[in-house]
């Protein structure tokens, strides 16, 4: 009996080594994998150790494995795979270091730079219940990165933020504690700002964790408005 | 060579913790991690950390206190904890708290705006602070964010080192002078001088198949310390959470029993309170005792497979489930296609925390001269023998910061001796020769199969049950395991360059050792006590003792203990020689 396999087209590319990009398949048996990161992993151990990505919990929880999936920006660690070809590229806008690890620097550059930090200078801060409430949406940004690849402004801007990084600022905005409120917002008034963004919600569907970017940005220029 | 005053191994709870306090404490810090410190596992953390809040039990009309919180960790670790170290836990912890409130953390909150607390396993108080069923998730931002703002402010003082892999620790005439490390994406080998080092690589739980550990807790981060000379303690406690998404090694948070979610048998039964050792606590009982009790349900025939029990969070309601379990809700969704709302979770026990570790006292100091270890890589002796709920996550912060204040004090008194550039040159080429004899083999065995034959060699024989002809057949699997890896494996890529499956096979050499050191030091230990339960010897002999491992010329010796005291400061003295 032939024994029942999940395909799967793995984007490959070395900049050091390779002229061109390319896919490479690879068959995985169904009862080694249940999500794409299962699959990546039997490649790596059994087919072919040169594949290079990242991955640490397996869970959804770290952010560390997020990657293009038939068609859609996701966690390969979530994701089931599908019984047709299961096509895996890296996250766009960023360079590749090797097949699906990117180089994250630009995303992380630009998350520092809105200041995603507290800034109190005295005394205890007790936050309120009602404060914390309005913040449920947003804690659950695991910085993946998936919403900076599919925007089509961090692409054409490398100025603009991105929409991690205005989830970030937006929770800030919003903390009754803190206070340079005003700093923060002189940092994405500017033409390379909240207001390059056109709402077509591409980080919305490309959020694994469903914490709705667009809805953030939103807010944040009502509150310049 | 890159030099530093303190360097950080580990950009987990524990890391980022030391990182502020060294900064703080003047000294150029730069942090050595393997993943982006967001990327760490102390992100999974769920439940939530434990501080005595002095808030008052409306129902029993008492409060919380120091001594309750003391108490209540040292039952549930059968007496084996370190009273010292567990007193400077439970003293800092209110603190702790404060600090994280003070840096913006999301606490989840009651409606009178105070600090909202949930109940844990073997607690006599509700005293576990969180945030929904994220709590190390926004804790680490928390912490990360305040790194980036020391960070922007004195530039000079802290340096981060994201995806680099530390392939040694230096240590010259047992005196700490730095360490070698790989980053991944170049493949660039670099030594790292600095007076001192704090580890905090965290778990090892990756040398068990049947875990909740991440790929990255491979038990390399115990390795390279134990090559270095440091001493392990400990080891053979291994906790099993009993409530593990079955089919995919995912955690459900002990919150979850702690909001009211009850255990079910095939037959519906809550056949926990049929066994006589469930009542020992209040509230929920031990970790240790349910795992063991849920394996006996299981082996009786009334689980729901060959392997589960049913978790059952129907009682909660919607609205509970929604608020503070998002994240069950959401795994059990995503990774069994279920929804605890309406439907029972199946579980089944699994590796969640490496209760032993390097061995240090409660100044984080170990037996290496500048070397300080603390969170889930150290083992002070904190959680005794059998680690209670939230006390974990309070142990990185806690030590975390000691950790970074002994290595302060130390550099300050002029303790550290920094080898010739000789000494770093032989020791960078030698790192270069071992990677470069890994990578001769061209044909053999894959790294993967090794790992695979150890993680079943250890969900067999080192579980939650253990005999001696068991664990004896598994140290005889780990020498034929460390002889294939040695002579007989080999690995695809054969550029340093991100190349994550050379990184695989240096950490499974790691994996391997601290396998067969578990191992032995269960087999060692001839009692049942706490995570560790033997079938040949079902009963706790006498006073507990605390179990220490040395290596010295490939040669393990494994030593066993007395627990100091507290109310006998003299005994503390002389059982500790670093005091």
């Amino acid at each position: 009996m032939k024994e029942k396999t999940y395909k799967l087209s793995v984007f490959r590319f070395d900049p050091l080594v390779d002229t061109k990009q390319r896919f490479v398949n690879y068959k995985v048996p169904r009862n080694e994998a249940t999500t794409i990161l299962d699959a990546l992993l039997y490649i790596r151990d059994h087919l072919d150790g040169t594949l290079a990505f990242r991955a640490s919990c397996g869970q959804g929880r770290c952010g560390s494995c997020a990657m293009h999936i038939n068609g859609k920006y996701g966690l390969a660690c979530e994701t089931t795979l599908s019984l047709g070809n299961n096509i895996i590229r890296p996250l766009a806008q960023l360079a590749i270091i090797k097949d699906l690890m990117v180089d994250m620097e630009r995303f992380w550059e630009k998350y520092e730079s809105i200041r995603p930090y507290l800034v109190r200078h005295s005394g205890e801060a007790r936050q309120s219940y009602a404060n914390r409430k309005e913040m449920d949406s947003m804690i659950d940004c695991i910085l993946c990165g998936a919403c900076f690849s599919a925007c089509m402004m961090t692409g054409m801007n490398p100025d603009f933020h991105g929409p991690a990084a205005y989830v970030v600022l937006n929770r800030f905005l919003k903390d009754e504690r803190d206070t340079i409120h005003d700093q923060r917002m002189e940092l994405v008034t500017g033409e390379n700002g909240v207001f390059r963004c056109h709402s077509m919600y591409s980080c919305n569907e490309a959020c694994p964790k469903n914490v709705k970017p667009s809805e953030n940005i939103l807010e944040i220029k009502k509150n310049i408005g | 060579m890159k030099k530093y005053d303190l360097i950080i191994v580990g950009g987990g709870m524990t890391g980022l913790r030391a990182a502020i306090e060294g900064v703080k404490q003047g000294l150029h810090v730069a942090v050595i991690s393997k993943v982006h410190p967001l990327r760490s596992h102390s992100v999974a953390a769920s439940g939530g950390l434990n501080a005595v809040l002095g808030k008052k039990n409306s129902e029993e009309d008492d409060t919380d206190t120091l001594e309750k919180h003391f108490q209540d960790t040292m039952e549930c670790g059968y007496n084996a904890s370190d009273p010292e170290a567990l007193q400077l836990l439970v003293d800092r912890a209110p603190g702790k708290i404060k600090e994280l409130e003070r840096w913006g953390c999301l606490f989840s909150r009651e409606q009178d705006d105070s600090i909202a607390v949930r109940a844990m396993s073997a607690s006599s108080f509700p005293r576990t602070v969180y945030s929904s069923d994220k709590t190390g998730h926004v804790i680490m931002n928390t912490l990360y964010e305040q790194c980036i703002r020391l960070r922007q402010n004195k530039p000079d003082l802290l340096r981060f080192y994201d995806e680099w892999f530390v392939h040694k620790l230096l240590v010259y005439n047992n005196v700490v002078s730095g360490i070698i490390a790989l980053e991944i994406a170049t493949g660039r080998m670099e030594i790292f001088s600095a007076k001192a080092v704090i580890w905090a690589t965290g778990g090892s739980g990756k040398i068990f198949g049947n875990t909740s550990n991440p790929l990255t807790n491979s038990g390399w981060g115990l390795a390279v310390p134990l090559y270095a000379g440091a001493a392990l303690r400990d080891m053979e406690y291994i906790q099993f959470h009993p409530t593990q998404l079955s089919g995919s090694h995912i955690l459900i948070t002990e919150a979850a029993r702690g909001e009211g979610a009850i255990l079910l048998n095939r037959k519906g039964d809550r056949f926990l309170e049929s066994y006589s050792d469930s009542k020992e606590y209040k509230g929920l009982s031990a970790r240790d005792v349910v795992s063991r009790n849920i394996q006996r349900e299981i082996l009786a025939g009334r689980g729901v497979d060959a392997s589960s029990v049913y978790l059952d969070l129907r009682g909660l309601g919607s609205k509970h489930i929604k608020t503070k379990l998002p994240g069950v809700r959401e795994l059990c969704k995503t990774y069994a296609n279920l929804d605890p709302i309406r439907q029972k979770i199946p579980v089944n026990p699994g590796q969640q925390y490496t209760i032993g570790g390097i061995s240090t006292n409660e100044k984080a100091q170990t037996d290496i001269d500048g070397f300080f270890a603390a969170g889930e890589c150290a083992c002070a002796g904190v959680h005794g023998s059998n680690r209670m709920g939230g006390n974990s996550l309070m142990e990185t912060l806690v030590f975390g910061e000691i950790a970074a204040q002994s290595a302060g004090a130390y550099i300050r008194q002029k303790h550290y001796r920094l080898p010739n550039k000789v000494f770093f040159e032989n020791a960078l080429a030698e790192e270069k020769n071992k990677i470069k004899v890994l990578l001769e083999n061209e044909e053999g065995i894959k790294p993967a199969e090794i790992r695979k034959r150890m993680n079943d060699a250890m969900d067999k024989f080192v579980g939650i049950y253990r005999d001696g002809m068991g664990l004896v057949e598994a140290g005889q699997i780990m020498k034929e395991l460390k002889n294939i890896y040695h002579t007989k494996m080999y690995i695809d890529g054969k550029e340093t360059r991100a190349n994550f499956g050379l990184i695989d096979a240096i950490e499974l050499k790691g994996s391997l050792d601290i396998a067969d050191i578990i191992i032995q030091s269960a087999l060692r230990r001839k009692e049942s006590i706490g995570v560790h339960f033997r079938n040949d010897f079902p009963s706790t002999k006498g006073r507990p003792r605390y179990s220490l491992v040395k290596v010295r010329k490939n040669k393990m010796k494994i030593r066993h203990m007395a627990i100091r005291t507290k109310s006998n400061p003299l005994i503390a003295m002389f059982s500790d020689p670093r005091s």
